[in-house]
């Protein structure tokens, strides 16, 4: 890992209780929404973390930035491990990380103007002051599209993808060098999501921001990442660049996310044969033993229900967590 | 072939506090026995509120069904008394709605909510009912069916409540299933399977389908003959290959180019329509994509939006849509 990584992330693992009983509250199991994840996402680039719901891409956007605290692993942000800091130590980072919301209707004050939403964070760092304010809020309308004049309206006056232009102009009015998308273009229409897609693309470029793009749309994030992590009930069960991952998928479930994706042409689409997974997302409180995509994998083999794979290097910049890779074997339990 | 249903001229309009809202706005479909069509467009260009209004179940007021005829099976639909409507929904025509959690009662058991529709149309008594309930959830693909008949909905994941309401739809054995948005809601893998379940149902019982859908991509996969809907009219329709491979309306040659798609090579921009969608209450003269249209002349806003056959049986209402996409790359 060189000078040019943002964010590393090392066995980020997170645990929610559940618990039974009103007073006493007795803790009876745990959802292990993160269990072991570690990746990096490099100065400028995106990385795409993708998953169904439930896989715990969001927890993974959520711990990073620390809005949840991880049971274990650490998270190093310019150098420096998030997990080991006070909540003070936190402020003093978190201009730098910025989050953009799914649903831009649910994630704006329907109380704030479109002034007072890019520029609480102005406020909540101490640098909302004097006529250079208003000037910063304006300029930050305009980077994302819309007209300065726009300042005074309140949410409801906004189409959807104004909205998430909002959002995306808060993310950037303390110029972070670090942005977490969650399902960002999601709730939108597709003419539109090509508009923000667009938007992020182009901000990238101008700002050098890295992203994590966390999605389920695997075309979006082909479009928007350049290297891509595929996440299945916690844990990554591949990651590579954006080309190898799509065009030479190794981990069973990449492929079989890749071939339930339909194409928008009936000709393309006539002569596909989609893999068609058993089953539904085992949850998470009891997942299965050994590796836990066994039981829906088309390929499973012997070891498969005993094993835990590891995720490892296949290639150059391809790792992948499946016991048909002999790098992903244990070392406890050679192939 | 027959046609088994067909709507013409059907006008729906909502009557709010800001104005008259032309949600539907002389549309005309048509549905052969056993085929699938799919109506598509973007949120609010009124593809929901055209199905709605088929079975008559557009909340009055605000809305209102203005003029049009729904020819199902002979019968006008729309002129059909109250009770004998009953029978149609449900019976002939069943639906399939995009959130199951919203649109099954989660105080009755699914058992119970299937055996309703199968006493009450098919006159079928308790234990029969229930017995041909578990057959349909095992046809579906729900397992331990006699147990999973007396769970409550949020005992069930979205899938598998999606499979109770295509055991639901199917229950009465209907000749047309209306299926809005039946996949939206649940991830790739799970809606792989379920379009998978719905066309081995509908080839094997011979019903016919109307999907109501935003995603381009499952048409391709599903539909035979497409429909796209922008602002309240269709604006263009035809076979699905002629659709999707020579579009001759602005619109659908945008929604075609603004999404990425996995099996060309990656584009470094994607081509967004620009704009926003036109106020249902305020349309301009004439064609209402005028303003985010990229071909605009203009002529466009004293046209007349009639449908024009460009290929045989494929129609657009773009009056320069005989010209396709090469001629209109050089204006």
């Amino acid at each position: 890992m060189g000078e040019d990584v943002v964010v590393r992330v090392a066995g980020l693992a997170m645990h929610f209780p559940i618990t039974s009983g009103l007073f006493l509250q007795r803790k009876i199991g745990l959802v292990k929404a993160v269990d072991g994840v570690s990746f990096a996402v490099r100065k400028g680039e995106t990385l795409g973390l993708v998953g169904e719901s439930g896989c715990g891409k969001t927890t993974v956007g959520k711990c990073v930035l620390q809005l949840y605290r991880p049971t274990s692993g650490s998270v190093f942000f310019e150098g420096q491990d998030l997990c080991r800091m006070s909540e003070g130590q936190l402020r003093q980072v978190r201009p730098r990380m910025q989050l953009i919301f799914q649903d831009p209707g649910e994630s704006l004050d329907p109380r704030f103007t479109a002034a007072d939403i890019v520029g609480e964070p102005m406020w909540i760092q101490g640098k909302a002051q004097g006529p250079a304010y208003r000037e910063r809020i304006a300029e930050l309308l305009s980077i994302v599209g819309l007209a300065p004049y726009m300042a005074d309206r309140y949410p409801h006056e906004f189409s959807g993808g104004q909205r998430q232009r909002l959002g995306v102009a808060r993310a950037l009015a303390l110029e972070p060098t670090f942005i977490v998308c969650d399902e960002p273009v999601s709730a939108l229409d597709v003419s539109i999501q090509a508009q923000i897609i667009n938007l992020l693309d182009d901000l990238q470029q101008k700002y050098g921001i890295a992203y994590l793009f966390i999605a389920h749309d695997l075309s979006v994030v082909r479009h928007l990442s350049d290297r891509v992590a595929v996440m299945y009930l916690g844990k990554i069960a591949e990651i590579a660049g954006r080309d190898a991952l799509y065009q030479e998928p190794l981990h069973p479930y990449t492929q079989a996310l890749l071939s339930a994706v339909p194409i928008p042409d009936p000709a393309v689409e006539a002569k596909r044969v989609p893999i068609i997974l058993k089953g539904e997302v085992p949850s998470p409180i009891n997942p299965p033993s050994g590796c836990v995509f066994h039981p829906r994998c088309p390929k499973a083999f012997g070891p498969c229900p005993t094993v835990v794979p590891v995720l490892a290097d296949v290639s150059q910049d391809h790792q992948v967590s499946c016991l048909l890779y002999p790098p992903s074997w244990p070392p406890s339990a050679p192939p | 072939m027959a046609d088994l249903l067909q709507v013409r001229d059907l006008t729906t309009h909502f009557f709010t506090r800001d104005g008259e809202v032309g949600a539907v706005d002389g549309v005309s479909y048509s549905v052969a026995a056993g085929e699938t069509i799919a109506l598509v467009g973007e949120s609010g260009c009124g593809k929901t509120v055209s199905a709605l209004s088929i079975v008559r179940l557009i909340p009055e007021p605000p809305g209102r069904i203005l003029s049009g005829k729904v020819l199902f099976d002979g019968a006008d639909l729309l002129q059909l008394p109250a009770d004998e409507m009953r029978l149609v929904r449900g019976g002939k025509i069943a639906m399939i709605f995009q959130e199951p959690m919203t649109s099954l009662n989660p105080v009755l058991t699914v058992g119970r909510q299937i055996t309703e529709a199968l006493e009450l149309h098919q006159h079928m008594n308790r234990q029969d009912a229930f017995r041909e309930t578990v057959r349909l959830l095992k046809l579906v693909g729900i397992p331990n069916a006699d147990q999973r008949a007396r769970s409550y909905p949020h005992h069930l994941s979205g899938g598998m409540r999606q499979r109770v309401m295509i055991a639901m739809a199917i229950s009465c054995k209907p000749k047309l299933i209306i299926a809005d948005e039946p996949t939206t809601a649940l991830d790739v893998t799970i809606q792989a399977q379920l379009l998978e379940l719905m066309r081995s149902i509908a080839r094997d019982l011979g019903t016919a389908t109307i999907l109501i859908t935003h995603n381009l991509g499952v048409v391709a996969r599903y539909a035979r003959r497409v429909y796209v809907m922008y602002a309240g009219k269709i604006v263009e329709h035809g076979p699905a290959l002629a659709v999707y491979h020579d579009p001759r309306h602005p619109y659908t040659v945008g929604l075609l180019a603004s999404v990425p798609r996995l099996d060309e090579p990656r584009k470094t921009r994607l081509a967004p329509i620009e704009g926003q969608p036109p106020d249902l209450v305020s349309l301009p003269r004439g064609c209402a994509f005028q303003a985010r249209c990229s071909f605009y002349s203009g002529g466009c806003e004293g046209q007349a939006l009639d449908l024009l056959e460009v290929s045989p049986g494929h129609y657009s209402v773009c009056w320069q849509g005989r010209k396709g996409r090469e001629e209109w790359a050089k204006t």
